[in-house]
């Protein structure tokens, strides 16, 4: 039995190749032997491998010590959060203004956010397309130049959080939902850009074959040979990314880029709790159903373009 | 006669191919419509475009271009920190999500179908809340400081882990289990020796995939007061320090190609 | 008899390894030429070098006289389109219908902005009709590719193929994905089309029996190099012995 894989950094030095070969090695040679009974000395772990995972676990929590205490993380004040939280949310939150969230003007803010998410997720995905192509290795049409570009801008894109987009073009822009709009189709870049790539790396390579074969151009075999072999699984990738630009879009009012996340900004200067409570509420509410949404489509295109 | 004949069946098929050029043409349109209708909210109504061209919007993005380099030093120690918390928020949502995904495993769920809801009920709450609001109920529960940032991370992260774990362990194979079982293994037992071994790997994956998220998030945790470089950004741009938001920036992107290259590694340890 | 493809002492090869190491031969105006050997002897790599969809490391492929080693992108897809090309996995484009996988065999006739609307003539449309008639799929026009069985592909492979008007034909294994009664029938009906529009072949084939019932011409291909060169007849045992002896060993 091999010690199991472990993800911390430190635990990977202690778990090198050439420790786990001896481990595996040992393993291997005790089983060729035939105990008729369970050797005295038996243990789960055999020397060397239980000192790896001792040394892993140690590793680990030693790390977990050593963050906490770098950041200065207070754990005095973990015990009894989620008590807290219910008596935040029950005394400073509770009861919701509902009015606040039934204004008409917020009401138009919901209907702001949809429509910055949808232009976002269009203009996002219209671009993505394009860069996807250049940035998969086996469709590029300019194999240094333009795949590194592509694949560097759409890593850039994904790098930054979308609200550090947000904040930096309201920076350049002013208020409004045009930097909003621009940071969240960054972000749909980053993340469309990625999965598009993925798709197109995917495919068959017969069929681009066959209609370089015939004598179409780049054109051509995007067309017929690769968009019919990614269409289902970009259609999903893109109704899903519209939702997960839509839920980034409820707050990027938060750095002043409009919908309702302006709203909750401006009720969390007031502190006026019962206000925020609301917001909050509507927004988890809307964005529930644009998941839910999002996944009714999905079931359902996928069904009729399959 | 036969020509005549193959003629007029090509006809009729040329005449369907147009009504679905026509069709699609339609449904590009009404795309292409909403699109116009959401400019022209977006970008006619709502933007001054007189005030941005008079504005110092281009001098603004300039400054951004003139990185300032007197602060790399000052950015060893955060970018550090960042890594920390992403690390510890990665730890902290896979502790909370496993029971999350006990819960939401159709196949083990304890309690069977309420059980089931309640534990899937959770992974969608935790998904549906932006980090930044996550950020702002903690801030109020253990006030400003990494430990809220942590905790927001964490929870943000329970829904994605949890559901994929939650799939992994529907997905396993029955014979192990049954076999437990049938030693007359415990409901702990199953989970520990039929069900864990099994998931171990999706677990690290999922891991490390969430792990470079977080250090993408651990940015916006400035908001909170969490350190690290999210800090560092948001001091430089009350400062107004543009140069020095670039470079705060590209810290962040050094530390998340560190951190593609890293998990790129370890996702090879692991499979 | 005028010579459609002649292949001069071709070459091709990646990282530093050589899988056609010059190779000659000559095919006429009603060859059916197929090339035989033994897996990795170069088969496939010396088919897709006539039309570049390997590119060769030497040598001429003069088609119809034309050298088109020496053409650039645009002329390359000029003389493709003269070139059919069967596929061992048949190549089709699976979620598209049988009437548009044939229409791409015109995709080298049509312009781009035409064919992004997926917009072909009507005489294409009554070509790919009249010509899915002839491989026996009238009826199946509107079907989606991957609803068909593999004989079926084949056949649209085949139309796909014949619409494009070739001079010559490629044909790459065309029956190892298929069973033996249906290779027959594969087989046959490329033979019967190759007569009717006068198109010369040229055909990768790894079953021996078939080669010398179908073809003309037979080339035998060991390790890029041409072992043997002659009728079915004259392939006797000694000549496959030369050629497969690397398998035998």
């Amino acid at each position: 039995m091999r010690a199991k894989p472990s993800f911390e950094p430190g635990a990977l030095i202690a778990e090198g190749a050439e420790g786990e070969r001896t481990a595996f090695a040992h393993g291997a040679a005790a089983a060729h032997g035939t105990p008729a009974r369970i050797p005295a000395g038996w243990h789960r772990f055999r020397f060397p491998q239980s000192l790896y995972r001792y040394a892993a676990l140690l590793a680990t929590l030693a790390f977990i010590a050593f963050a906490i205490d770098r950041l200065n993380i207070d754990l005095e004040r973990l015990p009894g959060v989620l008590g807290r939280i219910a008596v935040t949310l029950g005394q400073r939150y509770f009861p919701p203004n509902i009015e606040h969230v039934t204004h008409f003007d917020y009401l138009h803010s919901v209907l702001e956010t949809m429509e910055m998410s949808y232009l976002a997720t269009v203009l996002g995905i219209a671009l993505a397309i394009p860069l996807a192509w250049l940035a998969s290795f086996n469709q590029t049409p300019s194999p240094r130049i333009g795949y590194t570009l592509a694949r560097l801008f759409i890593m850039a894109c994904r790098s930054v959080h979308e609200m550090i987009w947000t904040i930096l073009l309201v920076a350049v822009l002013g208020f409004g939902m045009l930097p909003g709009t621009l940071a969240l189709m960054l972000f749909c870049i980053g993340f469309a850009g990625k999965l598009f790539t993925e798709a197109i790396e995917a495919i068959r390579p017969g069929p681009v074959e066959a209609i370089r074969a015939t004598g179409g151009n780049r054109a051509q075999v995007f067309v017929f040979a690769v968009l019919p072999q990614v269409r289902v699984a970009w259609t999903g990738i893109s109704i899903y990314t519209w939702d997960v630009v839509f839920r980034a879009a409820t707050v990027v009012g938060f750095f002043g880029a409009g919908g309702m996340g302006w709203y909750l900004r401006e009720s969390v200067q007031r502190i006026a709790s019962h206000d925020v409570a609301a917001i909050l509420l509507s927004i988890i509410i809307v964005v529930v159903a644009a998941e839910l949404f999002s996944a009714w489509l999905r079931r359902h295109v996928a069904a009729a373009i399959a | 006669m036969k020509g005549r004949a193959v003629d007029i069946r090509a006809a009729a098929i040329a005449a369907g191919r147009r009504r679905g050029r026509a069709l699609r043409l339609l449904a590009y349109l009404a795309i292409f419509g909403a699109v116009l209708w959401s400019v022209q909210v977006i970008m006619i109504a709502d933007t001054d475009w007189a005030r941005l061209a008079a504005s110092s919007a281009g001098k603004t993005l300039k400054s951004f271009l003139e990185f300032d380099y007197r602060l790399l030093p000052e950015l060893v120690d955060p970018t550090i920190d960042t890594a920390l918390m992403a690390t510890l928020a990665t730890l902290a949502g896979l502790l909370l999500a496993l029971p999350v995904a006990w819960l939401g495993a159709a196949n083990i769920s304890p309690l069977g179908r309420s059980s089931y809801v309640v534990g899937r009920f959770l992974m969608t709450v935790s998904r549906s809340v932006h980090e930044i609001v996550w950020g702002l109920i903690f801030v109020s529960a253990v006030g400003l400081g990494a430990l809220a940032g942590v905790l927001a991370m964490g929870v943000r992260s329970v829904g994605f882990i949890s559901k994929i774990i939650a799939e992994a362990i529907e997905d396993v194979q029955p014979g192990p289990i049954e076999a437990i079982r049938a030693v007359g293994g415990t409901r702990l037992q199953v989970l520990f020796y039929g069900i864990l071994p099994q998931i171990v790997p999706v677990v690290l994956g999922t891991m490390i995939f969430e792990w470079d998220i977080n250090i993408r998030r651990s940015t916006i945790m400035g908001l909170v007061g969490a350190g690290g470089l999210g800090l560092v950004f948001f001091r430089q741009m009350a400062m107004l320090n543009y140069g020095g938001v670039a470079t705060v920036i590209l810290a962040v992107l050094c530390l998340i190609i560190l951190g593609e290259i890293v998990s790129y590694y370890a996702r090879k340890a692991v499979i | 008899m005028t010579v459609a493809l002649e292949v001069r002492n071709l070459r091709a090869g990646y990282a530093g390894r050589e899988i056609l190491k010059g190779v000659s031969f000559q095919v006429e105006a009603d060859d059916f030429f197929a090339i035989i050997g033994p897996s990795g002897a170069g088969k496939s790599t010396l088919i897709r070098c006539v039309n570049r969809l390997v590119e060769p490391t030497g040598g001429q492929v003069l088609f119809h006289g034309v050298d088109l080693l020496s053409l650039d992108q645009a002329r390359l897809r000029e003389a493709r389109r003269n070139i059919g090309m069967i596929f061992q996995e048949f190549n089709l484009i699976e979620r598209l219908s049988v009437m548009d996988n044939v229409l791409t065999g015109r995709l080298g006739y049509t312009g781009t902005l035409r064919s992004l609307m997926r917009m072909f003539t009507a005489e294409d449309i009554s070509q790919a009709l009249a010509l899915l008639d002839r491989v026996g799929l009238g009826e199946y026009v509107d079907k989606r590719a991957d609803r068909l069985s593999g004989g079926q592909r084949q056949r649209v492979g085949i139309a796909r193929a014949l619409i494009q008007n070739p001079r010559l034909l490629l044909v790459d294994e065309p029956t190892s994905s298929l069973d033996p009664k249906i290779s027959r029938e594969v087989m046959a009906l490329i033979r019967e089309i190759a007569r009717e529009f006068h198109v010369p072949v040229l055909c990768n084939i790894h079953d021996v029996e078939l080669a010398t019932e179908f073809c003309t011409h037979v080339i035998g291909l060991q390790d890029g190099v041409k072992k043997f060169e002659g009728r079915p007849g004259e392939l006797d045992a000694q000549a496959l012995q030369e050629i497969y002896s690397m398998e035998v060993l």
